[in-house]
């Protein structure tokens, strides 16, 4: 598995024996912990002191919301089979699943753009109420992390296009995957704090 | 029975609980020592194809008993607790597989679950003393 080389097998002559650029994500996403963990505080402190509606229980879909965590999750599985693709040295499995992961992640903005357009439509702004406030800033950073993350796939396809990203390149490809699979996790956290455990 | 809604509870608690052990389990488990000190389960190192698959679907069928709760008229602190263990449940899947926190260095667990649980340690504090009033 020459194409596994970078990350498995050898040990690397770094002071960890592993590689600075996977640990240097693995320290980005324990920082970013901290960066949701203000984020999803902040909203359950404060999604219930609002003077003013609208308020969640009027405004949730959950059936919807479902769809698009669903849509999320299979992402996940996508972007670890095209790193199982390209570990085994198909590039073109690769591709393919790495643009089926950038379609799903395409898919999940687009119902986040939906939602928030029909929250907005229902007089939920970022200023209505604390909900409105703590509500936008958490899931829109969210959904921020998920845009940079479809721009990280698409530049892995299109480095593979042109020759840029062979199977050697596997490191690459499994550092963009564990930055989707935490943007994942992390909505895997919103969906059931912030809109299926909803206090009466 | 008083509250007949936690009778009702009682199998998803018990599907939660029973999940988030295999999921334990599997992260306990020894794992086959590689070159450099890599933990490999299978000869390429990673778990195949079929195996993402399969949590693939277990992830689906876990939203899916989550999305089903939410409908189910049940006590809402049972109804939290069974959520927030499927949540967590979850979020080891991808972590240990996906992520491959699993079969890669401890450091890397190190680190994440370090930041994670600091995170998790530093906004309970801060909820717990602002809904106290404390502050």
């Amino acid at each position: 598995m020459a194409a596994h080389a970078p990350t498995t097998g050898h040990t690397l002559e770094t002071n960890t024996g592993l590689d600075n650029r996977k640990l240097l994500m693995w320290l980005f996403l324990a920082s970013d912990c901290l960066f949701f963990g203000s984020f999803i505080a902040a909203y359950l402190l404060y999604r219930d002191r609002n003077v003013v509606g609208p308020y969640q229980d009027e405004l949730y879909d959950i059936p919807f919301t479902s769809i698009s965590s669903f849509v999320l999750l299979m992402s996940s599985l996508t972007m670890v089979l095209a790193l199982a693709a390209i570990q085994r040295g198909n590039m073109r499995a690769m591709r393919i699943w790495l643009v089926a992961t950038a379609l799903l992640g395409i898919s999940f903005l687009a119902g986040q753009a939906f939602e928030f357009t029909e929250f907005y439509d229902h007089g939920l702004s970022l200023e209505t109420n604390l909900f409105g406030t703590t509500f936008f800033v958490l899931t829109g950073f969210h959904g921020a992390h998920v845009a940079v993350g479809v721009l990280i796939l698409l530049s892995l396809v299109h480095a593979s296009a042109i020759g840029k990203l062979t199977e050697k390149d596997s490191l690459a490809v499994e550092i963009g995957g564990l930055y989707w699979h935490f943007v994942d996790i992390v909505w895997i956290v919103i969906f059931t704090l912030v809109y299926l455990i909803q206090p009466g | 029975m008083e509250n007949p809604e936690l009778l009702l509870g009682i199998p998803f608690l018990l599907l939660a609980a029973f999940g988030l052990f295999i999921a334990f389990s599997l992260f306990a488990l020894p794992a086959e020592e590689g070159a450099g000190g890599r933990a490999i389960t299978r000869a390429h190192g990673h778990p195949e194809p079929a195996d993402y698959v399969i949590i693939g679907l277990a992830l689906a069928l876990i939203t899916l008993i989550e999305v089903a709760l939410y409908y189910v008229d049940l006590n809402f602190s049972l109804m939290v607790v069974i959520l927030i263990v499927l949540s967590a449940l979850k979020f080891m899947l991808v972590v240990g597989f996906f992520m491959h926190l699993r079969f890669d260095s401890r450091l890397y667990s190190i680190l994440f679950f370090g930041g994670l649980g600091l995170a998790v340690a530093l906004f309970t504090v801060v909820i717990a003393t602002l809904e106290a009033g404390l502050v």
